[in-house]
């Protein structure tokens, strides 16, 4: 037990998961388990990876508790409330890998959409949407349309429209699986610099193992054919996080640990 | 010096100049051969010139008016019923679309049986809906407003369409009502693909406002081609109009990329005009972006 992990335990959970499944059916009409007996409980302010390979079922784990999958067992509570309620009151923000801007629509005006939804008034949008993108540091391309910007910095835009809506949970679908190696690892660096600013829990899917050791307090370990959580990582790496950290040999260690829950073979 | 005149055939000014060189040349060619091999060459293929001459001739060529005036006012006539179909048209082609999109039920039921009035040919409609109608002018509206429709219902329903499933998601997760779903994301996203539409309808609807023009004899682009290539009139009446009729074509294609730009702000960064109306500022990357994106796929038979 470690001294984060200590401080945790005095923290109410956020999310609770308890005895999860879906089951899909596939086109002949067999039942196929995409996760089953999922059991996770998730502090409030805490950063979490569901690390996988593909087919493993975490973003389907993700999608159930935005709300965008109905489970076939069990259920997740978020403070207490249903996915579809929290949903409802703009609790949660969710970041997709792709960056999902609409086009005809400034950066700026991109951020405020979800705003318009809520029914903020012009001036209540356009200073919070000035405030998040000065946040993922793009204050200078407010007016842009993201046809002008790089992919990382429509990721940035993603993020901010996300964080705007002030939620208390930020969920985050492979958010840069799409990205080149260098923008990847500034956006790692920047996203823990707003995870430490705004206290969000973060809920992180990704199937990069050296990510989710860098950037979370706990890697969930899920392994496919059904999918279901085999393992749990508690990490002990000091925060602030550097890159420099990911040289050291207490990183490499993790990256072995969390390797070496994956059941079922090798993780490839 | 290669390098010079290669970087030169890329530019728009330049292809325009080629290609309007090779037609000239070609016609001139065409042009001398018929006049030393035919009787009547003008009937054939004229000179350019002659035609030029033809269109500023004071010369009256039918009740009092020059070729010109001929053709400017069965224009009008031919022209105005056309915009008004197109309008009609592509109204109810946008609608139809949205309800399409609203309902899977109509959908099913109508778009299919929807491609059979393209199937028709306008030569067979045309007299069926004059004898309808009973009125030349208001025939030019329906035919024109019968061939719009279909492009444009079946751009902006593949635009609808085009919407990816994260955007849906998106607007899931903001818990947008179904109206926000329309107006800020399925609407919008479908802009393109309507301008596609239109673009493609507005040429249809001003050729078959002609073709509906050579029904009767009152007037019109159409009318005054076949009275001229009967003989009835100076056979420079027709040339104009071909001419005529094939810049009008083409200049209601440009006319709608123009209003497209005007109206879409992602394309007005990146285009000349749109600088001058919006004064947004350029970067290279984008106007090199926006050159290299994909057209929406044009929807047609």
């Amino acid at each position: 037990m470690n001294a984060s992990a200590e401080v945790r335990n005095n923290v109410p959970d956020e999310i609770v998961i308890r005895d999860l499944g879906v089951t899909f059916q596939d086109n002949k009409g067999n039942d196929v388990q995409a996760i089953t007996g999922v059991n996770l409980n998730i502090k409030k302010g805490e950063f979490v990876s569901l690390l996988g390979p593909s087919g493993c079922g975490k973003t389907t784990l993700l999608r159930c508790v935005a709300d965008l999958q109905e489970p076939t067992d069990g259920d997740i509570h978020i403070e207490g409330m249903t996915p579809k309620e929290v949903r409802l009151q703009h609790k949660f923000g969710f970041v997709f890998q792709a960056p999902v801007l609409f086009d005809w629509r400034t950066v700026k005006k991109n951020v405020e959409l979800p705003l318009e939804m809520m029914y903020q008034t012009k001036q209540q949008r356009s200073e919070r949407a000035d405030e998040m993108l000065e946040m993922v540091g793009l204050t200078n391309f407010a007016n842009h349309y993201p046809n002008q910007l790089s992919g990382g910095m429509q990721q940035r835009v993603n993020i901010a429209r996300a964080l705007g809506i002030q939620p208390d949970i930020l969920l985050m679908d492979e958010p840069f699986s799409a990205l080149d190696e260098f923008t990847k690892e500034k956006l790692h660096e920047d996203l823990l610099q707003i995870w430490r600013k705004t206290n969000k829990t973060i809920l992180f899917v990704t199937h990069n193992i050296q990510e989710a050791v860098f950037l979370s307090d706990r890697v969930c370990v899920l392994s496919p054919h059904p999918g279901r959580l085999s393992a749990i990582v508690d990490k002990d790496l000091p925060r602030p996080r550097t890159l420099e950290m990911k040289e050291t040999p207490e990183f490499s260690q993790l990256v072995l640990k969390v390797r070496n829950s994956f059941e079922g073979g090798s993780f490839s | 010096m290669k390098k010079k005149y290669l970087s030169l055939t890329t530019k728009k000014w330049f292809q325009i100049l080629f290609w309007a060189v090779i037609v000239i040349a070609a016609w001139e060619i065409g042009a001398t051969v018929v006049a030393m091999t035919k009787r009547t060459p003008e009937n054939i293929l004229p000179h350019l010139y002659q035609v030029l001459a033809a269109a500023i001739s004071t010369k009256a060529v039918s009740g009092g008016m020059t070729a010109t005036q001929v053709v400017f006012t069965s224009a009008s006539a031919t022209l105005l019923r056309a915009l008004g179909g197109f309008a009609i048209g592509a109204s109810l082609g946008f609608l139809l679309a949205l309800l399409m999109k609203l309902s899977g039920v109509v959908e099913k039921l109508i778009f299919p049986y929807l491609m059979l009035i393209q199937l028709i040919p306008v030569l067979g409609l045309a007299p069926i809906i004059l004898a309808i109608t009973g009125d030349i002018n208001r025939s030019r509206l329906v035919i024109a407003a019968i061939l719009s429709f279909y492009p444009v219902a079946a751009n902006t329903l593949a635009g609808f369409k085009s919407v990816a499933k994260e955007k849906y998601d998106l607007m899931y997760t903001y818990a947008a009502k179904k109206r926000q779903l329309y107006t800020k994301v399925l609407i919008p996203s479908a802009v393109p693909y309507l301008f596609t539409g239109l673009k493609i309808a507005a040429p249809m609807a001003i050729t078959a406002s002609i073709l509906v023009d050579t029904l009767q004899g009152d007037g019109g682009l159409g009318c005054m081609l076949s009275q001229s290539l009967k003989h009835a009139m100076n056979i420079y009446v027709f040339w104009l109009i071909v001419f005529f009729s094939a810049f009008i074509g083409i200049f209601s294609t440009q006319l709608i990329s123009l209003i497209e730009i005007l109206v879409s702000p992602q394309k007005r960064s990146a285009s000349w005009i749109g600088r001058i109306a919006g004064k947004e500022k350029i970067y290279g990357r984008d106007a090199e972006k926006n050159r290299t994106q994909k057209e929406p796929g044009a929807e047609t038979l």
